[in-house]
């Protein structure tokens, strides 16, 4: 599996808010891909249409993870039907097994690959590279991260932070090409490297956009055409698909078409759609003999036994909270450290890898809700953020909590403090007195403390009043009561 | 008309000319207002920290002491919705406190929300001057959905223009806890915030919340900013009963 | 019908730790009430019945819709009256790019728009991408490769998106539109149908008619080739074709 470097939040993400290159980059694409979906929905529907479409997809997916286990069986039943073979795999390494020994039995050298989240949580490619098969990302924005040895800094914009000065240096190093700084030129790079790597290999594995369960298809989305040569070009095909990936019927998929770009990249559909039910037909002209789909577990079981974190599988992977959360727009995709960033991200990752190494994430967030509101699934972001912080500090009935102890001391001086109005006042007295070194005229601008350090370090704090409002008013009460004096 | 006040803890210990100005708007609408004096705090901040035993034991106070009151009305956009939304998270599993949150969150209003929607009010009759520029606090936006209730009596006020900022919905990067436990990130955030303000050229910027507006406040003044973060009951006072 | 493959054996113990996880003892034997799932082949033969007499009444606005959403979308769009325009048309394109290898696939649209033909007189023999007597199999892929254009036709088109369907079988390549850098697609008027939930709900009632597994493998093209992956920088033609025509008969 994917190496998870999630308990390192806080240190990478102070890099990421200072690193100029990569604000620069976050800065501009953002912006690009909030302004695209508005316009994309604004172009087509009635704000309340939308809203009912938003509506009737989290119904069907949810009405499908409910009944998951019908539907997986529905699955293999259809695509076995249709001449394929399915796989079950309950982790990362389960799978990763099964995609080698498919690799192995048909003497596979080269592996094309179109994007997929799936396999970054298992880390399939450098699993391939160290079994003597050659992996090779086709997804332009992937292809570069491979290169670069990294992992996707973005869902749909994996290649977001490099510049085409990084990619010209990437292509340079790795294809011996001239640097340029002309975008469409790198482009035909890749395009003529890839096209050997086309042309040669045996397998393709690809992801999956959806899964029907009526007939046994697999939707994949794609602009670039990758998809379709990897999933057409290769002798095998293998799609990874994460166990949640369902939709029912065929005749569901025209709602999420709708749903899914505009949300995505605000394009009303891409490029490319690509259905694949199996494989070829003997008459076929082309298209790969053996067709192979995996279903993945990988720590989405976690999720489902939660009532409430079940709600987290309805996601479509569009990226779309990433693209409007104020934390993820600040600190990018890496400093999440593991395959999901942002509100999503912050969301799964401690389900499937673990609370204790990834318990910062939950709290990554201001709870601002912008996520909430652009979800195409209505996935309630905040709530199940909500959820696991109560875990964190609570436990979940299996582990222990894991909240540190300076926030746990703290909120236990809160909640004595607020039990009664006397604690309160009497709080706030202690409170007042301590202040008093620090506070220059209504303001503390520096404070040796844990926590509220931290506030100081850019910002001045407001000192107490010298009197509560609820005091104050109190006696002014008093004094009416006794004098009849007006305000 | 009767109306309780939650003044919140912040309001009540950091910035109690805020409540003032609560108090004189309500009551220049004919308002009789009352402010228990028993109470203390909604429970959001162990909420948010994940401390469900230790919120749930402060909102009850919270509903003992306001569960008599005729209408509740909160200078704050987040305790308005923590009463009204999460009190229902928070006691999804206590069926007896559930039915006592449901009924104190229906008569629970943030104060714009109070003022534009039971009380029919558009304008307080207050005057100020220049250009004021409003900053939609995530709460009082996205789980209150109140857009145009505080607009409306920006607009209301005398002598004073609205101009929008960019993205005025986006966060300011307070987040609660979230402010210490990643001041990097907030601030970030925050710069942006701040940014957007300057350049929509105006000189005061309103809020629904005092945690918004402690964060802009005490930002603004490290920086030597001379732009007024004001509560908007302060300016739908009249002006007379500003903050820093 | 192929061969089934065998059932995983990890398959019933994953199905019962997810029932488990959702709190189930049982598994669910009845189709879940989900409309789309329970439409038997006479309803759906109603449904679609009720989408083409639609789309026929409609025709005319659905291939001005057809026409302006392609527009939009990138595509070269070239409105033909009759087929013999058509053939001209795709003879143009062919010899503006001065294409040398052109490949097409075998559709019912080529025995009416006599491209072949319109090519000839141009000059430029057109290849049927594919096997047969005189060609191999291996042969297709390195053959679409060095092709300077693919034309293919559509068993639809959807005017809600300007998407183009191809359905893969004999006759019917997929590398013919997506390996070429250029691609023209010809479209009937009678092909057009309004929306994407006109061609699925057709799409399943052509399944329910064969009794037999899914067409394998059918694909939209709504565009050329494009990606934003550098610098967001939108860049066409990537891995597939950068020009693409739409050709509309009719």
């Amino acid at each position: 599996m994917a190496q998870v470097k999630s308990a390192q939040f806080k240190q990478a993400s102070e890099r990421a808010v200072h690193d100029p290159k990569l604000q620069h980059a976050l800065a501009h694409v953002m912006d690009h891909f909030t302004t695209a979906r508005a316009s994309a929905i604004a172009a087509d529907f009635e704000e309340e249409s939308w809203e009912s479409m938003r509506e009737r997809a989290a119904a069907i997916k949810a009405h499908t993870i409910e009944r998951l286990d019908y539907y997986l069986d529905l699955v293999d039943r259809s695509v076995r039907r249709n001449g394929g073979h399915v796989h079950f795999a309950d982790n990362a390494q389960q799978a990763s097994q099964m995609v080698l020994d498919i690799a192995r039995a048909n003497n596979v050298k080269t592996v094309i690959k179109s994007k997929s989240m799936v396999s970054e949580e298992m880390g399939i490619n450098q699993i391939l590279e160290k079994n003597g098969i050659e992996p090779v990302e086709t997804d332009l924005g992937e292809y570069i991260i491979q290169l670069a040895g990294e992992t996707p800094f973005h869902i749909i914009a994996p290649a977001m932070h490099k510049s085409r000065q990084d990619v010209s240096e990437l292509f340079g190093r790795w294809l011996k090409t001239a640097p340029t700084e002309d975008i469409t030129r790198l482009c035909v790079i890749a395009r003529d490297a890839l096209r050997e790597k086309f042309a040669i290999a045996d397998m393709g594995i690809s992801g999956a956009n959806f899964v029907v369960a009526e007939t046994g298809t697999v939707c994949i989305v794609t602009n670039e055409g990758n998809g379709r040569m990897t999933t057409s070009a290769p002798r095998i095909h293998v799609a990874i698909a994460g166990m949640e990936k369902i939709v029912p019927a065929i005749e569901d998929l025209a709602l999420f078409l709708r749903l899914l770009p505009r949300s995505a990249t605000g394009q009303r559909i891409t490029s490319y759609n690509s259905f694949i039910s199996g494989p070829r037909n003997p008459s076929d002209e082309d298209g790969p003999e053996e067709f192979h789909l995996i279903l993945v577990d990988n720590g989405r079981l976690n999720l489902l036994r939660d009532e409430i974190l079940r709600e987290a599988l309805q996601c479509i992977r569009c990226g779309a909270c990433l693209n409007h959360c104020p934390v993820y727009r600040n600190v990018g995709g890496h400093a999440y450290g593991w395959v999901y960033s942002g509100p999503i991200g912050a969301i799964v990752t401690p389900p499937m890898t673990g609370m204790e190494q990834a318990k910062d994430l939950p709290y990554a967030s201001t709870l601002c809700g912008a996520c909430r509101d652009v979800c195409p699934v209505k996935i309630d972001i905040p709530k199940l953020l909500l959820h696991l912080r109560h875990q964190a500090a609570e436990g979940d009935g299996k582990h222990g909590p894991v909240v540190g102890r300076l926030e746990r001391a703290f909120i236990g001086r809160w909640r004595k403090a607020m039990r009664t109005r006397q604690a309160m006042e009497s709080g706030a007295r202690l409170a007042r007195l301590f202040q008093g070194p620090f506070a220059r005229g209504g303001r503390i601008r520096r404070a040796p403390l844990p926590m509220i350090g931290n506030w100081t370090k850019s910002r001045d704090l407001p000192a107490l009043a010298k009197r509560s409002f609820v005091a104050s008013w109190q006696e002014r009460q008093a004094r009416r009561a006794k004098g009849g004096e007006g305000r | 008309m009767r109306a309780s006040l939650c003044a919140t803890c912040l309001v009540d210990q950091f910035f109690p000319e805020v409540g003032e100005a609560t108090v004189q708007v309500l009551e220049a609408q004919g308002v009789e207002v009352d402010v228990p004096a028993a109470q203390t705090c909604c429970g959001q901040v162990a909420f948010n920290g994940g401390f469900r035993t230790e919120a749930a034991e402060v909102a009850r106070h919270f509903l003992d002491v306001f569960g008599d009151a005729e209408r509740i009305v909160v200078p704050s956009g987040s305790c308005a919705a923590m009463v009204k939304v999460y009190y229902q998270e928070l006691f999804a599993d206590d069926p007896d406190t559930l039915d006592r949150a449901k009924a104190v969150g229906e008569k629970t209003h943030e104060l714009t929300d109070y003022l534009v929607n039971v009380l029919g009010v558009s304008e307080t009759g207050s005057s100020g001057e220049g250009l004021v520029t409003y900053h939609d606090s995530c709460h009082t936006l996205r789980e209150l959905r109140l857009k145009s209730e505080p607009r409306t009596l920006i607009e209301g006020v005398q002598g004073v223009e609205l101009q929008e900022m960019e993205a005025s919905d986006t966060c300011c990067g307070f987040g609660g806890l979230f402010s210490v436990k990643f001041p990097a990130i907030s601030e970030a955030i925050m710069e942006q915030k701040l940014a957007h303000i300057a350049e929509s050229g105006a000189g005061t910027v309103v809020a629904t919340d005092c945690g918004c507006l402690m964060h802009l406040r005490g930002a603004m003044a490290r920086r030597g900013l001379s732009i007024k973060a004001q509560h908007i009951a302060q300016l739908l006072a009249g002006g007379e009963a500003e903050g820093a | 019908m192929p061969d089934m493959p065998a059932e995983h054996p990890n398959k019933a113990a994953f199905l019962a730790r997810v029932r488990e996880a959702l709190g189930r003892t049982e598994p669910i034997l009845h189709t879940p009430d989900h409309a789309p799932l329970k439409s038997n082949q006479t309803r759906q033969e109603e449904k679609v019945r009720t989408v083409l007499a639609r789309v026929a009444a409609r025709r005319s606005v659905l291939c001005e819709r057809l026409a302006d959403v392609a527009a939009r979308a990138s595509w070269n769009v070239h409105r033909a009256a009759t087929s013999d325009r058509a053939a001209e048309v795709l003879a143009d394109i062919a010899d503006g790019l001065k294409a040398r290898h052109v490949v097409r696939t075998a559709e019912d649209v080529f025995t009416r728009v006599d491209v072949d033909g319109a090519l000839r007189r141009e000059g430029i023999s057109p290849a049927i991408l594919a096997a047969g007597r005189a060609r191999r199999r291996s042969e297709l892929k390195p053959m679409a490769f060095r092709a300077d254009l693919g034309i293919v036709g559509v068993a639809y088109a959807i005017a809600e998106t300007a998407s183009c369907a191809v359905i893969q079988r004999k006759g019917v390549a997929r590398l013919a539109s997506l390996a070429p850098p250029v691609l023209a697609v010809v479209v009937e008027a009678e092909q057009v149908l309004e929306s994407l939930d006109d061609f699925f709900a057709v799409m399943r009632l052509e399944h329910q008619k064969r009794r037999s597994h899914w067409a394998p493998y059918f694909n939209f093209i709504s565009g050329p080739s494009r990606t934003a992956d550098i610098e967001q920088t939108l860049t066409i033609g990537v891995h597939g074709p950068g020009q693409v025509h739409l050709v509309l008969v009719g």
